[in-house]
């Protein structure tokens, strides 16, 4: 009657079902339905893709309800140039290769002719690639370096800032304000080492004294063992050079240490979630960086008009990752509606190239020499326990894009950041 | 040789090894109880963690008290793994090995999206104990009185079930039933309830490890997944169904993640496969694991 006896499971059973289950764990995910569609006559089509599943599926969701925002608003005032804006999304898993069947499908099933989206930088190169290779509009929103470089393509646009400009707002506040001596903590792989490249530059030109950096794996639990060096090293402002629940977890264990209170923390790119989750740990003492937080509300009309939309539709206010996706949905559809055309790319293409608009926060452009969003970035600072809802923290700073975005030459050769050595 | 401030840093990351591998030892044994009742390989364990994580946020919402917090997410959560082993797990046994595998799969795929349809998709934060917060100085030691309540916390937990173990009358039926489940059953004892108690004990450790995670980390749908991996490694390091191997699995475990992270921090995942790699070929069996079992 019971299996005791006869099918016992066995150590190679163990390991062999451990290896199969770790397998499907790390691979993640649901087949996916493949649906046919063909491209219909007079419908602007534009698909998207956002992590819809998996540990930054909140980040995902706001991306693609300010997708929907935005074609909704467009739709009901008739539409690009008269023509229907049909807008479907896919959930990439934050996983580059499932991202790119992603791709392939909206283009080649659903035959979008505009794409947009992804919250990974290492995603958007790839998607970026894609896109210029099939000539196909890309309108990226996250922080990416598609930008710089050999990356830069004539398809592809960056409505996020690129790692650097985050990183030399968030240092020249730092060294201006909170102190020079400076260590940091980053994610070990490419958007945390662009970061600190930055950081690092930007320390050579202000007289900042780096003490040290620890690398952590994406996906850390445990952060007092990094702490140790830290405490050790005794600095004035540590950077956090990592998103999400390895931000989360670093924070509320600095503050179990009491580390919070003998130095500033200054996380070059925060969140809300971030806030939410480390709850009164995430206090005045830890500075974030952002290129939109609700509050501005306050400041400029456009943001109280998009956040009263916006909350009324969805019931939260929305993050950054969500406001560049809300931000590159409208300015493709302007461009279209500039150059005259829903169907001419090369027309498109060039239209958004030097596009001005004010949507969200004060006059923007996109640039035309390396098709990147000029913004502002903010510095916001915690609440601690005295957040409440989604009043997490308070604005401390608006850092003109200007300053903070480098030149097209050096965007070109991907100076100044390209002779940076990293520890 | 080591210099002062070097020694400090070796006993704080020692501290901060132990405490991370008593949440590690408390993950393992109840997977390793699981194991070694049920022989049910399984890979919600990680969940019954994340549910933990999650009562404790309720219960600690509503009472305020994090004392019982830890209590009713342990209740909670044992009482979620009788039902699952009543009605999911037990029409299972006896046919394929791979079917409770499977089945476990499954849980840890849908609960992390049930509780996401519930708590949403951000994480919950649970705040550090009250008169556990801050750090006590041991000459240049600082260690966190929260990670010193975890060893204490896992000791006396384990040493409860040691004594439950060895010394009470189901604890002795539940250690001949790991040992021959047929045996148990003819000499008149109905090893069907042993099997549903010692899952209940297994999720509720789980839990436990997750209620006392959680304050260092956030309460968040996916926590699961890793702590899962986690347990299994320390679980075949130490040797399967063995308590003493998960103790000393989990230790291990921990220790090598906090010196990795303090001399190459980028491979300190890496650090905890590379090892149960290397014990994987040279003991198969585990550090503890029983020669009879293959």
């Amino acid at each position: 009657m019971k299996r005791k006896t006869g099918t016992t499971v066995s150590r190679r059973n163990f390991l062999k079902g451990a290896a199969i289950g770790g397998a499907a764990l790390a691979g993640g995910g649901i087949p996916f339905i493949v649906r046919m569609a063909h491209a219909k006559e007079g419908v602007v089509k534009y698909g998207t893709m956002h992590p819809l599943t998996g540990p930054y599926s909140a980040l995902g969701t706001d991306q693609r309800n300010a997708t929907q925002l935005a074609v909704e608003e467009w739709n009901a005032k008739g539409g690009v140039l008269g023509h229907k804006i049909e807008w479907v999304h896919r959930d990439d898993q934050l996983n580059g290769a499932v991202a790119l069947r992603r791709v392939k499908e909206l283009v080649e099933e659903e035959k979008c002719g505009f794409i947009g989206g992804t919250l990974s930088g290492a995603i958007s190169l790839a998607i970026n690639e894609f896109a210029n290779k099939n000539r196909i509009p890309y309108v990226a929103y996250c922080q990416s370096d598609m930008v710089l470089g050999s990356d830069q393509g004539k398809y592809g646009f960056a409505f996020m800032v690129i790692p650097y400009s985050a990183a030399l707002a968030t240092s020249k506040y730092a060294f201006e304000k909170l102190g020079k001596k400076w260590f940091s903590l980053t994610a070990d792989y490419r958007w945390g080492q662009s970061l600190l490249e930055g950081w690092i530059w930007q320390s050579q030109q202000m007289g900042g004294q780096f003490l040290g950096n620890v690398y952590h794996p994406l996906g850390a639990t445990d952060y007092s063992t990094y702490l140790t060096r830290i405490m050790a090293a005794k600095p004035e402002v540590l950077v956090m050079n990592n998103l999400g629940a390895d931000q989360t977890a670093a924070i509320k264990q600095m503050s179990e240490l009491g580390l919070t209170k003998s130095m500033k923390v200054v996380c070059t790119k925060t969140a809300m979630t971030t806030m939410k989750e480390a709850g009164a740990a995430y206090d005045e003492n830890i500075m974030g960086g952002m290129t939109f937080y609700w509050g501005l509300k306050d400041k400029y009309p456009g943001a109280k008009k998009f956040m009263d939309t916006y909350m009324k539709k969805f019931g939260q206010p929305i993050e950054q990752d969500g406001e560049s996706g809300y931000v590159a949905t409208n300015a493709l559809f302007m461009a279209m509606e500039k150059a005259g055309t829903v169907t001419d790319k090369e027309k498109i293409v060039a239209a958004l190239e030097g596009l001005k608009y004010t949507l969200t926060k004060g006059p923007e452009v996109v640039r035309a020499c390396d098709h990147q969003r000029e913004q502002s970035y903010l510095l916001v600072k915690g609440k601690g326990k005295k957040a409440q809802g989604w009043d997490l923290a308070d604005i401390v700073a608006e850092i003109p894009g200007a300053s903070i975005i480098m030149s097209c030459e050096d965007n070109a050769k991907k100076l100044p950041f390209a002779n940076v050595k990293l520890p | 040789m080591f210099s002062d401030v070097n020694w400090t840093v070796f006993f704080m990351q020692l501290f901060f090894g132990l405490a991370l591998g008593s949440i590690f030892v408390l993950l393992a044994s109840g997977l390793s109880i699981i194991y070694g009742l049920l022989d049910v390989v399984n890979f919600a364990h990680g969940t019954f963690a994340m549910l933990g994580a999650y009562a404790v946020f309720v219960a600690v919402s509503l009472s305020g008290s994090f004392a019982v917090g830890i209590i009713s997410a342990v209740a909670i959560v044992a009482l979620i793994g009788v039902l699952v082993e009543l009605f999911l797990l037990k029409p299972l046994y006896g046919k394929d090995p791979l079917l409770p595998l499977l089945l476990t799969f499954g849980l840890s795929v849908a609960v992390p999206d049930l509780v996401k349809i519930v708590f949403g998709l951000t994480g919950k934060p649970v705040a550090y104990p009250e008169g556990l917060s801050g750090a006590t100085l041991a000459g240049p030691l600082i260690l966190s009185n929260y990670r010193l309540f975890i060893i204490v916390f896992t000791l006396v937990i384990l040493i409860s079930l040691w004594l439950f173990l060895k010394k009470s009358d189901l604890g002795m039926i539940i250690r001949a039933a790991t040992r021959d489940s047929l045996m148990v059953q003819v000499l008149g004892t109905n090893t069907s309830r042993i099997w549903t108690i010692g899952f209940a004990l297994g999720t509720g450790l789980a839990a436990l490890a997750g209620a006392i995670a959680v304050p260092m980390l956030a309460a968040t749908p996916d926590m699961g997944v890793e702590m899962t991996m986690t347990a299994f490694v320390v679980t075949v390091v130490g040797g399967l169904g063995s308590l003493g191997g998960a103790i000393v699995g989990g230790l291990l475990i921990g220790v090598i993640v906090a010196f990795t992270s303090l001399v190459a921090g980028e491979y300190s995942n890496v650090a905890m496969y590379f090892c149960m790699a290397v014990i994987l070929l040279i003991r198969p069996r585990g550090l503890f694991g029983e020669s009879g079992r293959e």
